[in-house]
C-alpha cells in the first residue's frame, strides 16, 4: 500500500506529540485507544484505527508506569500495531502481537535517552549558578524535542520499512549493550540519592537513614503494602521526625525557664 | 560551586510579596512539562526548576539569591507527575518566607515518598483502568465517541487536582511556615531527619540492582529416590543393581551390609528404599540410583540472606564518600556507574552479565 507524503509527515508529527506527551503535557493523548483514532484518520480507515486501539489499551492496562517502572513503550506500540493492522489488512489481535517488538524497541530508546539526557544536570547546574532561567527552559525545550524527534523517526522509518525492519533492528542491538544501559541506567539514581545525603547528612544521622532502609525492607516484603509502601514509610518517618521535633522544642523550652529563674534569683 | 554548595541562608532574608493568582496559575500550568528533560540521575530536578521558576524569579529580586534558590532546587526529585503541584505550593511559601535552604531541601526530599503511592493508586490503578475499560469497548464496537470520553474525563480529573492543589498547598504552606518561625532551628532538624529517612526508604523502594550471577561449584554426588512397579519375583533383582570395585551400591535398594538405603529429597523429607506389595502379584519397589548433580553459588541468595538490596545500599554509600571525601563531581559520578554497568554486563560476551 502506497502512503503520500502528507500522511507520512503527519504520522511522524503524531508521533512527535505522542512521544512528549508520554511523560508531559496532557500524558493522555499518547494513549493507544486516542492513538488509534487519530492514525485511522491519517490513514483513512478510522474503524479499523479505533478497533486497534482498544485493542491495544486493553492489553496495557495492566502495563502502567506505576512506580516509575519502564513498560514496553506504549507509544511506538500503539501506532505501530494501528499502521500494521491498516496497511498490511491485519486482524486486529494479530497486529497488536506484531507491534510488541517495536514497543521493546521503543522502551530502549526511551532508557537510552535518560541515560544520556543524566550528563545534560551538569549544564543545567551551570545555568542554575549564573541564575539563567531562560538556560533552564533551554535544556527542558531540547530535550522535550530530542524525546520527539527520536521517537518520530524510529516510527517514520518503520512505517515507510514495514514490519520486517523492527524484527531486524531489535536483533541487530547486542544484549551486553542493552543489559549494561539499562543497568547502569538503574543505577543512576543512587547518585542523584548520594548527592541528596550529602546536603543532609550530618553525623548524628547515618541512624535514621538506616532505620528508613530497614523499615521499607520489612514493608516491601507484604504484597499487600505495595502500592502504600511509601505513604506507610513516611507516616513512621514523619512520627519519628515529630518526636524529635517535640523533644528539641520542650528541651529548648525547659532551658529558658531555667535561665528566667536564674535571672530571678540574682 | 563549591562555596555556594556551603550557602544555609539567603542573603536577603526580608519575606516576599505573596504569589499573585497568575503567577500560580502560570506554575501550574508549567507542572505539566515536570518530566521534560526527565533522566536517571535527577530524574524530574530540572523539570521541577521550570514548573516553579515564575514564582522563583518573583520571589527573589536579587541575583545570588535567585542562583543559590535554583541550584538547591536542581538536586533530585521525583513525585507523582499529576500531584506535583501539592510540593510546589508548599516549597514556593518557604521560599517566599526565606527559610534556610536545609530546611527547604529536607521539606522537598520528605514530600517525596507519600505522593507517589497516592498518585498510582489514583490515577494508574483507578481512573485509567475504569475509564479506559469503557472506552476501549466503545473503540472496539467502532464508536469514534470513546477516545474522546476518555480525554476529557482524565483531563478533567487532572486538571481539576493540579490547580486545586497548588492554591491549596500554597496557602496552608504559607500559614504553616509563619507559626513555625519560632522553631526553625528544630524544625529543620526534624525534617533532615524524615528526609534522610525517606532517603533510606528510596534506596530499597526504588533499588532494583541486583547482581545475578551463578558460580559453579563443582558437583555433589547424592542418592536419589525412584520407584517402579515390578512383578514380586524380581523384587529381588532390586537389592544390587549396581555396585562399583568397592562394594559401594551404585544403583539398587541395599548397600553391602544389606540394610536398606536411605536419602533425603528436594524438601527435605526423608525416604528408604524398601519394598511394598501391591496385592496383585505385582510390588511397588523404591530403589536408589547414585547420582551426579552439579552445585552452584547464587551470589543474589548469599547477598540476600545477609541483606537485602545490599547492592544499593553498596552503592549509595560508596557515591556518598566520593562525593564527601573525594570531591567528585555528578559527571565524574554518572562515567563510573556508566562503565559500572556496561562492564557488569559482559562487554562483546567476554563474560556473561552479572546483573539482574
Amino acid at each position: 500500500m502506497e502512503y503520500s507524503i502528507v500522511q507520512v509527515v503527519l504520522v511522524f508529527l503524531v508521533t512527535f506529540i505522542a512521544a512528549i506527551d508520554q511523560f508531559n503535557f496532557l500524558e493522555s493523548l499518547y494513549q493507544p485507544i486516542v492513538m488509534g483514532l487519530v492514525i485511522g484518520l491519517i490513514l483513512g480507515d478510522v474503524r479499523t484505527g479505533l478497533v486497534v486501539g482498544g485493542t491495544y489499551q486493553l492489553m496495557t492496562i495492566g502495563n502502567m508506569p506505576i512506580g516509575g517502572a519502564q513498560p514496553p513503550n506504549a507509544v511506538v506500540g500503539g501506532i505501530m500495531a494501528c499502521v500494521l493492522a491498516i496497511s498490511l489488512k491485519l486482524d486486529a489481535n494479530i497486529a497488536v502481537a506484531t507491534a510488541i517488538p517495536f514497543s521493546l524497541l521503543g522502551q530502549y530508546g526511551v532508557t537510552l535517552i535518560f541515560t544520556l539526557m543524566s550528563p545534560l544536570m551538569g549544564k543545567a547546574d551551570q545555568y542554575a549558578a549564573e541564575a539563567n532561567p531562560k538556560g533552564i527552559e533551554r535544556i527542558n525545550y531540547f530535550a522535550m524535542a530530542l524525546l520527539g524527534l527520536v521517537f518520530g523517526a524510529v516510527v517514520t522509518l518503520f512505517f515507510i520499512g514495514g514490519a520486517t525492519m523492527g524484527q531486524a533492528v531489535v536483533d541487530a542491538i547486542p544484549t551486553w549493550l542493552s543489559d549494561g544501559l539499562s543497568a547502569a541506567g538503574g543505577m543512576m539514581r543512587f547518585v542523584g540519592f548520594a548527592i541528596l545525603l550529602k546536603f543532609m547528612m550530618n553525623r548524628d544521622m547515618w541512624g535514621f537513614y538506616f532505620l528508613g532502609f530497614g523499615l521499607a525492607l520489612v514493608v516491601s516484603t507484604n504484597e499487600v503494602l505495595a502500592t502504600p509502601a511509601l505513604l506507610i514509610l513516611a507516616l513512621i518517618g514523619f512520627g519519628i521526625a515529630y518526636w524529635d521535633f517535640q523533644q528539641q522544642t520542650e528541651l529548648k523550652g525547659a532551658a529558658q525557664e531555667f535561665d528566667g529563674g536564674e535571672e530571678d534569683g540574682i | 560551586m563549591a562555596s555556594k554548595d556551603q550557602k544555609t541562608t539567603y542573603e536577603n532574608l526580608e519575606p516576599a510579596a505573596d504569589l499573585d493568582q497568575k503567577t500560580l496559575n502560570k506554575m501550574a500550568w508549567r507542572s505539566c512539562f515536570l518530566q521534560a528533560s526527565f533522566n536517571y540521575e535527577r530524574m524530574q530536578a530540572a523539570g521541577w526548576l521550570y514548573s516553579i521558576l515564575p514564582g522563583l524569579e518573583k520571589i527573589h529580586t536579587d541575583k545570588d539569591d535567585l542562583s543559590t534558590s535554583m541550584e538547591h532546587n536542581l538536586e533530585f526529585f521525583n513525585i507523582h507527575p499529576f500531584l506535583v503541584t501539592f510540593a510546589m505550593g508548599i516549597i514556593l511559601s518557604m521560599e517566599q518566607k526565606k527559610v534556610d535552604i536545609p530546611t527547604i531541601r529536607a521539606v522537598r526530599v520528605s514530600l517525596m515518598g507519600p505522593l507517589g503511592g497516592i498518585g498510582d493508586a489514583l490515577f494508574w490503578m483507578t481512573l485509567v483502568p475504569i475509564t479506559a475499560g469503557i472506552c476501549s469497548n466503545m473503540a472496539i464496537q467502532g464508536n469514534a465517541f470513546g477516545p474522546i470520553l476518555f480525554l476529557l474525563i482524565f483531563n478533567v480529573v487532572q486538571f481539576v487536582l493540579r490547580f486545586a492543589l497548588m492554591n491549596w498547598s500554597y496557602k496552608m504552606g504559607s500559614s504553616a511556615i509563619d507559626s513555625l518561625m519560632g522553631v526553625m532551628k528544630p524544625f529543620t532538624r526534624a525534617a533532615s531527619i524524615m528526609g534522610v529517612f525517606i532517603v533510606g526508604c528510596l534506596t530499597v523502594t526504588m533499588g532494583g540492582t541486583q547482581i545475578k550471577a551463578v558460580i559453579p561449584n563443582g558437583t555433589t554426588q547424592a542418592y536419589v529416590a525412584h520407584t517402579a512397579t515390578v512383578p514380586n519375583d524380581s523384587v529381588k533383582s532390586f537389592d544390587v543393581i549396581k555396585s562399583n570395585d568397592e562394594g559401594v551400591t551404585l544403583s539398587g535398594m541395599k548397600d553391602s551390609d544389606g540394610n536398606y538405603l536411605t536419602t533425603t529429597d528436594a524438601e527435605g523429607e526423608e525416604v528408604s528404599a524398601g519394598v511394598t506389595d501391591l496385592g496383585n502379584g505385582m510390588s511397588e519397589v523404591t530403589y536408589m540410583e547414585y547420582t551426579e548433580t552439579p552445585v552452584t553459588i547464587d551470589i543474589a541468595k548469599i547477598l540476600d540472606s545477609i541483606c537485602p538490596k545490599l547492592i544499593p545500599l553498596t552503592i549509595v554509600m560508596l557515591l556518598y564518600f566520593l562525593f564527601a571525601k573525594k570531591n567528585f563531581t555528578p559527571m565524574k559520578a554518572i562515567l563510573l556507574v556508566l562503565v559500572l554497568g556496561i562492564l557488569g554486563a559482559g562487554p562483546f560476551g567476554l563474560w556473561p552479565s552479572i546483573w539482574g
